[in-house]
């Protein structure tokens, strides 16, 4: 009975979470459209948790605001810069930093860690773009 | 309910979204080519441990393998193969015996952007160490925190469904969840306990935190609830992680806080600092109404320092010291060790 209310609670939580969400996206989409992308310096710490290899270090250092799925980021340099950050801040989170793998290698990993690590679609679509360039 | 269920499992992906592990719906066309390969990944280690002196080897591989099938599905299953060799009392010589063992074997359904559903075998989201930290090369201490056993099942896993997901709620967080129910199963070592459970986290992208709680109802033996927080977070300026779990439950209670720090801002040697991390985790851990194996008899009390030096992101050397406080007695427990990380794909490189 308890397992049932606790299963009944959830679902509503995640109808609640969905409509918020798609409320959301929508006002973010409104928003992003209407925004003029902008620079930020990355972190210091960033550069501190690079990897030995500095195999992501030739990334460039500006970052466009907005999110890369918005009409506000479009080119390929900014989503990849975006993607870098993306890939920081999520898998950062738990280990380093791993290195690029193929392409066809890294599609799986971000579909496993997608399902692992909770990630979100965005960043996991901007985090392989990122690691298959 | 049934609609509901409906509702996510059917909800196709917006506009902007394409199939999970695929490509993005935007940028160069080639990546639009690329299909996910099954691969085969995990780690290998070799951490010896003094524990009161004395001296254990522990071999271990973990091979994990993914296979994707079409757009939305995907395989994956994770199996350990690890020894502890001791020297029996009188003899020389380590001897030990090779443990194996499937850790999990899941079918994940990527239903769309809010909802994945995955039947099987699975480890037990509770807290985060059992599911996101537990493998060798990811772990920064070796051993293992004192409430690591609770609500995570027998055998760190449960058998039965779960629905989970992540995704970005506002722009300034994204929200995880998973809700799960786990069968009985006596067939060791794939045993599992019935239950029902569920954690819910909030990550804020811009202040690298994500908090989060845990929540489960055992639904056999005294039907107890048990409770988890777990925090993680890496400030802006500084490149130190900081991760924390506590657990609550008839068994017993405690917590754990783990920080580390990359001396990568140290101003002298710099091209050894950066890859030299120092790590300290303080626990405690006190007993509950109820008896458990896998938990310590008595309260007890864990400091450790520790220091790995990463020769590359998947490749690090570990070393730890720690005093185990407790009414048993107290002891000291040193690790030292290498672990790997590997991942090799299963099919070549050119898409079909």
């Amino acid at each position: 009975m308890i397992a049932k209310r606790y299963f009944l609670a959830t679902l509503s939580v995640l109808v609640g979470s969905c409509v918020f969400s798609g409320a959301q996206e929508r006002k973010d989409r409104e928003s992003a459209a209407a925004s003029v992308p902008k620079q930020e310096a990355p972190a210091r710490a960033d550069e501190a948790r690079r990897l030995p290899s500095g195999q992501a270090s030739a990334a460039p250092t500006k970052v466009v605001a907005g999110g890369a799925t918005s009409p506000g980021v479009s080119d390929e340099s900014s989503m990849r810069v975006e993607g870098e950050k993306r890939f920081r801040t999520n898998c950062g989170r738990c280990h380093m930093a791993p290195h690029k793998f193929p392409p066809r290698a890294m599609a799986t990993i971000l579909r496993h860690m997608r399902v692992r690590a909770l990630i979100t679609d965005e960043d996991m679509r901007l985090i392989l773009q990122y690691m298959t360039q | 309910m049934l609609a509901v269920l409906a509702f996510f499992v059917l909800q196709r992906p917006a506009s902007a979204q394409t199939a999970v592990g695929q490509v993005p719906d935007k940028g160069p066309e080639n990546l639009r080519d690329i299909k996910p390969a099954p691969i085969v990944s995990g780690s290998a280690g070799f951490v010896t441990t003094f524990d009161g002196g004395q001296p254990h080897l522990g071999p271990i591989v973990t091979p994990v393998l993914l296979v994707p099938l079409t757009e939305r599905w995907l395989i994956e299953t994770r199996a350990t193969f690890e020894s502890d060799l001791a020297e029996p009392p009188g003899g020389s010589g380590f001897h030990g015996v090779l443990r194996k063992e499937v850790d999990y074997v899941q079918l994940d359904f990527i239903a769309n952007r809010y909802l994945t559903v995955t039947f099987g075998r699975f480890l037990t989201p509770f807290g985060i160490f059992n599911e996101r930290l537990y493998p060798v090369w990811i772990r920064n201490l070796q051993s293992d925190p004192l409430i690591l056993p609770i609500g995570i099942g027998p055998s760190n896993a449960s058998t039965g469904g779960m629905l989970r997901g992540g995704f970005k709620a506002t722009r300034q967080f994204n929200v995880t969840y998973a809700a799960y129910y786990s069968a009985l199963s006596t067939a060791a070592p794939v045993d599992s306990d019935r239950l029902a459970g569920g954690r819910v986290g909030v990550f804020l992208p811009q202040a690298r935190l994500e908090i989060g709680g845990s929540y489960q109802h055992r639904l056999q033996g005294e039907r107890s609830n048990l409770f988890g927080f777990h925090l993680i977070w890496q400030p802006q300026s500084l490149p130190l992680d900081i991760r924390a779990e506590t657990a609550r439950s008839r068994s017993g209670s405690g917590y754990w806080v783990e920080p580390a720090y990359r001396l990568s801002q140290l101003p002298f040697w710099r091209n050894t600092m950066r890859r030299a991390q120092v790590v300290a985790r303080m626990q405690q851990f006190f007993v509950g109404t109820l008896t458990s194996d896998a938990l310590p008899g008595v309260n007890t009390k864990q400091f450790e320092f520790g220091l790995n030096y990463y020769f590359m992101d998947g490749w690090k050397a570990t070393s730890s010291y720690g005093r185990q406080f407790s009414a048993e007695g107290n002891k000291n427990v040193w690790t030292m060790g290498m672990t790997y990380r590997f991942v090799v794909p299963l099919a070549p490189e050119e898409s079909e």
